[in-house]
């Protein structure tokens, strides 16, 4: 399809190289809060993934949302609900099962990847850029409907969330 | 651009570590960051079909979803970690097997 390896190329295997090993390190590193700050390599190798694919809005939401808010709140959580008077085993009891279960799954998902023959553009140049503005039209035009109920639903969550962690009056 | 199938290959491995980390795993905010990695894997695979489908198709409906998956995410975190704070404060535990009380 190519003529040889390109520099996108290069850069997005080092990249997903970044993003695999800090995923990894989310799920087997025995710190609770090295998996946090794992988690947060791991998302910005997805950000950049994004810009490979010259998708800049995604990777901008991306950096915004689960960057920001959405690890801030995890660290939060992490702290409040640590206990402090033991230390606690950080993988249940079917841990071998998990992960040969997890294998077969990534076994099944490639070998579909594989056997499927895939429709690509004939050449990288065809690819064009999505706009901000094509994405801005898309989100207020034919999906204002679903745009409107994700903010709806977000505050409704955003609120529960409050009433769920907030102390009761009567329980004191 | 990397080819299409190299992006899905490398989603398949985030979905799979993902996965591990969910059946693994026995802390609650632990889980719920697995999760989050699945659903990472899940949106760039949409952004990538997105992408190269652009040329054929002419619609951004992939990003579009994505954007949509980013944004309930959030607010999935935001009430799971709510519940997890408050089964805590009740129960002295943030470890899901510890939190049996439904089980027989």
């Amino acid at each position: 399809m190519e003529d040889g390896v390109t520099a996108t190329q290069v850069v997005f295997w080092i990249l997903a190289v970044v993003m695999l090993i800090s995923a990894i390190g989310v799920v087997t590193v025995g710190n609770i809060v090295y998996a946090a700050l794992f988690f947060i390599a791991s998302l910005a190798g997805v950000a950049g993934i994004y810009l490979i694919l010259t998708v800049e809005f995604i990777a901008l939401v991306q950096l915004l949302i689960y960057g920001s808010a959405v690890v801030i709140l995890i660290l939060f959580a992490l702290m409040l609900t640590r206990a402090r008077e033991r230390p606690q085993a950080l993988f249940g009891r079917s841990r071998p099962l998990g992960i040969a279960a997890a294998l077969g799954l990534l076994a099944a998902l490639i070998g579909g990847i594989v056997a499927t023959t895939w429709t690509t553009p004939e050449s990288s140049s065809a690819i064009q850029p999505v706009g901000l503005q094509a994405i801005g039209d898309a989100i207020f035009t034919i999906w204002i409907v679903p745009f409107i109920i994700v903010g709806v639903l977000l505050s409704i969550a955003l609120d529960g969330a409050i009433m769920l962690a907030s102390p009761d009056e009567d329980d004191n | 651009m990397p080819p299409l199938e190299h992006i899905l290959v490398v989603n398949a491995v985030l979905f799979a570590i993902g996965a591990m980390g969910v059946l693994t795993r026995r802390n609650a905010v632990l889980i719920l960051l697995s999760v989050e990695l699945m659903l990472n894997a899940v949106s760039l695979n949409m952004v990538a079909f997105a992408v190269y489908g652009h040329v054929d198709f002419g619609n951004i409906t992939g990003i579009v979803f994505a954007f949509f998956i980013i944004v309930i995410a959030a607010a999935e975190v935001a009430l799971a970690l709510g519940i997890v704070v408050r089964t805590f404060r009740n129960r002295a535990t943030a470890n899901v097997d510890e939190v049996n009380l439904l089980k027989w």
